[in-house]
């Protein structure tokens, strides 16, 4: 009663994710008896650190980024045929270089973006200064702007429209 | 007759994650500068270890070691998309006195 | 089976053995640290075609392996970084 939308929030992110580390919970103990009791234990503990270490910022809706997955594995395995292929092929066409770029996402956001991207074909992020990524891109030749555009506004769609930044 | 289109998937999918790390590794050895060698490992080495995790789930005895085998990989995957870029920032610190030259530059 | 998945993980540490030999050479410290990580990533990949042809139960030593890796790399910056921090987003480290 009386509780403010946000706290209500809160709750439900905490709920969250206390069901995501119960699963991974009972996949380690393979749904083994004893495990479960003492996952009664370890489970609020675990959930506690994770919401300590990590302060629920928004809600992420899960399902959206499900949907998101295929396409990131698509993309990922892309990036790793591309990195191969540049790897065994005899003369390596390679032309690394860098570039810069303002991130209009939060910090959580950024370091998401820069994780994804290392894997995306020819992107590496290398840090951002005053908000601004770095990367390290393996063929200037391409069109690495556009691949940076596009995986930030997937990932802005992730965050809820009532999550502030 | 199942299992066999089975265990050939298996082998086809293992076998496709050595060549993924074999990649990651000629890379690593390749490629002129450490940036690049970064990109060879975190990009290669996680589709070799995703083949290798999808060819291993078919043969699972259960389902608890199908999603183990899941939990491994995003693990591993999260892991190596998050310390690319701090191995990254690090060395780019390191030879901190030849700042990046920005070739190209994002827009915006 | 049991022959392929052997002599897969076979196959696959002699390709981490070329990525030792970075270890070796480096030149950057960084090359080194990576290099440590592709045969942490390897090593999982092994000990999971590993307990594929012996006994699933190994399965936990792969996870363990790859939480270890994982750590090891976050590790190596807190100590390339002169403050011990290693935040992506310090802007001034």
């Amino acid at each position: 009663m009386g509780r403010t939308p946000r706290q209500h929030d809160r709750a439900r992110g905490a709920v969250k994710r206390g069901l995501l580390l119960a699963f991974v919970w009972v996949v380690l103990t393979a749904g083994a008896r004893d495990g479960l009791i003492l996952g009664l234990a370890v489970v609020p503990a675990a959930t506690w650190l994770s919401l300590h270490l990590l302060p629920y910022g928004g809600a992420v809706r899960l399902w959206r980024l499900a949907a998101l997955l295929p396409g990131f594995l698509a993309r990922s395995l892309v990036g790793g045929l591309d990195v191969a292929w540049r790897a065994f092929h005899p003369r390596m066409p390679l032309a690394p270089g860098w570039m810069e770029r303002a991130s209009r996402l939060p910090d959580g956001g950024r370091v998401a973006l820069g994780g994804e991207l290392s894997l995306m074909p020819g992107t590496l992020a290398a840090g951002s200064r005053g908000g601004r990524i770095i990367l390290h891109v393996l063929d200037t030749t391409q069109d690495n702007a556009a691949t940076i555009t596009r995986e930030e506004a997937r990932l802005a769609a992730l965050a809820a429209p009532e999550g502030r930044s | 007759m199942l299992e066999l289109a089975t265990d050939a998937l298996t082998v086809a999918l293992t076998a496709a994650g050595l060549v993924f790390f074999l990649a990651g590794t000629v890379g690593l050895i390749r490629f002129p500068d450490t940036f690049s060698r970064l990109h060879a490992l975190t990009k290669a080495d996680n589709l070799g270890l995703g083949f290798i995790v999808l060819g291993l789930a078919l043969q699972a005895e259960s389902w608890h070691a199908v999603f183990k085998l899941g939990l491994i990989w995003a693990l591993a995957l999260v892991a190596a998309g998050t310390a690319a870029q701090l191995v990254a920032r690090t060395a780019l610190r390191a030879d901190e006195g030849g700042r990046p030259t920005r070739q190209a530059e994002g827009r915006e | 089976m049991t022959g392929w998945f052997l002599a897969a993980a076979t196959l696959l540490l002699l390709t981490l053995a070329g990525a030792l030999w970075r270890v070796w050479t480096g030149p950057g410290r960084a090359d080194r640290m990576m290099a440590a990580q592709l045969v942490g990533t390897g090593g999982v990949a092994v000990v999971l075609l590993l307990a594929a042809a012996t006994d699933w139960a190994m399965i936990d030593v792969a996870l363990v392996l790859a939480l270890l890796a994982a750590f090891a790399a976050v590790a190596f910056v807190k100590a390339e970084t002169p403050e011990g921090r290693g935040d992506p987003e310090d802007d001034d480290a």
